[in-house]
């Protein structure tokens, strides 16, 4: 870290390598489309990196880039949402083409609502506690607690469906 | 279910898929590229110089102004610096993306890369992030995805000569030529409500306020003119010259800025310039002018370049060719990119 906020290219890269897949992962789980997350990582990173001759050594960069990951991706899907009318042009991937895993988990997220699906993916993909995701999102800790308790209902119920059927 | 929930969960990143090798190639290079920008601290002591400098410029600035508005300054251009050659493009922070229409063709660039190369459309202009391209396509507006996916398409009723989106993404204004007139419409960024301004206008790009409740454009009979979108009325701008050929809103604020072959309106003041210009464009709170032949105060870069502007470190380029492509960009803001190489108009408009 110390390098790469000197300038050292080699240092930074591995940096990028480092935390590269996570933060896209991350931002597919919240924007739910490839491009989107293409363009979501990748500028997270470039402003992580202009940030960097700032950035707080004694501090973990991963939680601080997610944060950047997060508000990025929450700021495209805001844009588009406002420029489509509340309805997107394009709909999420309906079916994410993870590979490996259970589908239905990360299908039933990208089903909940921006609001609900931010805040899972911060608390549990990336490890907040719901006094950080308050800050990164700038809410109130109990908008968030109880956002987290809707989508967690709301996905029980959605995978107690596919269950049953 | 809960805490087997919340255990799977806890795992739900691994579940999604992996990026793209040359997603993660591209991406890396321009955040090794941002690491490069240095980062200026002015210390205290140049702090109170360059507000004292600022002031004197401000004054001179009010001077200058008042000679032009008498007529008595002249706006003139300084030395064109050698540039070393075309750079890798580097899209300026908060700046999504470049549309630029070459030769017919349309190049579109967002912050991970190309994106579009080679459509024929007849005019371009992106929305704010880049989340959507506006083109002439035949004899429709049609709304692309950066990805080339079609989003929407409305019928224009003839060839749609040059598109303005506004800052808020919600309408775009464009000019259709239809077998007998140039025609104003406007539309919303969903492509509903689509409906006709004014039945004859000139083919200048409208030019949007900051607060997208306004655009300007120019009547048939060459003055500017401001359509409010709130009130649906239209007002002709005072002091606009009857030949205007470029209006351009500044990209804050309600300042507008027209030109007239060398005369140049800004509010009350009216500068003239020894040249023609063909374009100008606000560069954050500066205005920056285009000559004949994409002679743009102060970079130029060698070579076939068809199109660009500058101003201080902010600037973007196109070059012609078989393929057009942008190869320069910035690490400023892009408010607007206009040129006019060898006659033939080309454009690229840089959201903010």
């Amino acid at each position: 870290m110390r390098e790469a906020r000197r300038g050292d290219r080699e240092a930074a890269a591995a940096l990028f390598r480092r935390h590269w897949r996570d933060a896209w992962r991350a931002a597919y789980a919240v924007t739910g489309r490839r491009a989107l997350a293409d363009d979501v990582a990748a500028d997270a990173f470039e402003r992580a990196f202009a940030a960097l001759g700032r950035f707080d050594e004694r501090r973990p960069f991963r939680p601080w880039l997610q944060r950047i990951v997060a508000n990025r991706a929450l700021d495209l899907l805001r844009a588009e949402r406002r420029l489509s009318y509340e309805e997107p042009l394009e709909p999420a991937d309906a079916r994410p083409d993870h590979r490996g895993g259970d589908r239905s988990l990360l299908a039933s997220v990208a089903d909940l609502s921006l609001e609900r699906r931010v805040v899972v993916v911060l608390r549990y993909g990336v490890g907040m506690t719901p006094k950080e995701i308050a800050a990164t999102l700038d809410l109130p800790v109990g908008t968030v607690n109880s956002r987290l308790s809707r989508a967690l209902e709301e996905l029980r119920e959605s995978l107690e469906v596919e269950h049953v059927e | 279910m809960s805490s087997e929930l919340e255990r799977r969960l806890d795992d739900l990143l691994l579940e999604a898929p992996e990026p793209e090798t040359d997603v993660g190639e591209r991406a890396l290079a321009r955040a090794l590229r941002a690491l490069e920008l240095p980062v200026v601290r002015p210390r205290r002591r140049l702090r109170v110089v360059a507000a004292l400098v600022a002031a004197a410029l401000a004054l001179l600035a009010l001077a200058a102004g008042s000679l032009a508005a008498a007529g008595a300054l002249h706006v003139s251009f300084g030395q064109v610096r050698e540039h070393a050659g075309p750079r890798t493009l580097i899209l300026p922070g908060g700046t999504a993306g470049i549309a630029a229409v070459v030769n017919g063709r349309l190049s579109v660039v967002t912050r991970s890369g190309f994106r579009l190369q080679g459509l024929p459309v007849s005019a371009a202009a992106l929305s704010p992030h880049a989340l959507y391209v506006a083109a002439g396509i035949g004899t429709s507006l049609v709304a692309l995805k950066p990805d080339g996916r079609r989003a929407w398409s409305h019928p224009a009723g003839g060839t749609v000569v040059t598109i303005a989106w506004a800052p808020d993404g919600l309408r775009i204004a464009y000019v259709v030529r239809t077998a007998r007139r140039l025609v104003l419409r406007t539309i919303w960024g969903n492509g509903t409500h689509d409906a006709a301004i004014d039945r004859s206008v000139r083919a200048v790009r409208p030019s949007w306020r900051a607060d997208s409740l306004a655009f300007a454009y120019v009547a048939a009979g060459g003055r500017a003119v401001v359509y409010d979108v709130g009130h649906r009325s239209r007002s002709v701008v005072p002091n606009s010259p009857a030949g205007v050929s470029e209006v351009a809103f500044a990209p804050a604020g309600k300042r507008l800025a027209l030109l007239d072959g060398r005369t140049i309106v800004v509010g009350k003041t009216r500068s003239r310039a020894r040249i023609r210009l063909v374009g100008i464009g606000w560069v954050g709170g500066e205005l920056a002018f285009v000559s004949r032949g994409g002679q743009a105060e102060p970079v130029r870069i060698p070579g076939p370049i068809v199109s660009f502007v500058a101003s201080g470190s902010t600037f973007a380029a196109v070059v012609g060719g078989e393929e057009p492509r942008v190869v320069a960009g910035t690490t400023g803001n892009v408010a607007t990119v206009l040129a006019l190489p060898r006659g033939a108009r080309v454009e690229a408009v840089a959201v903010r």
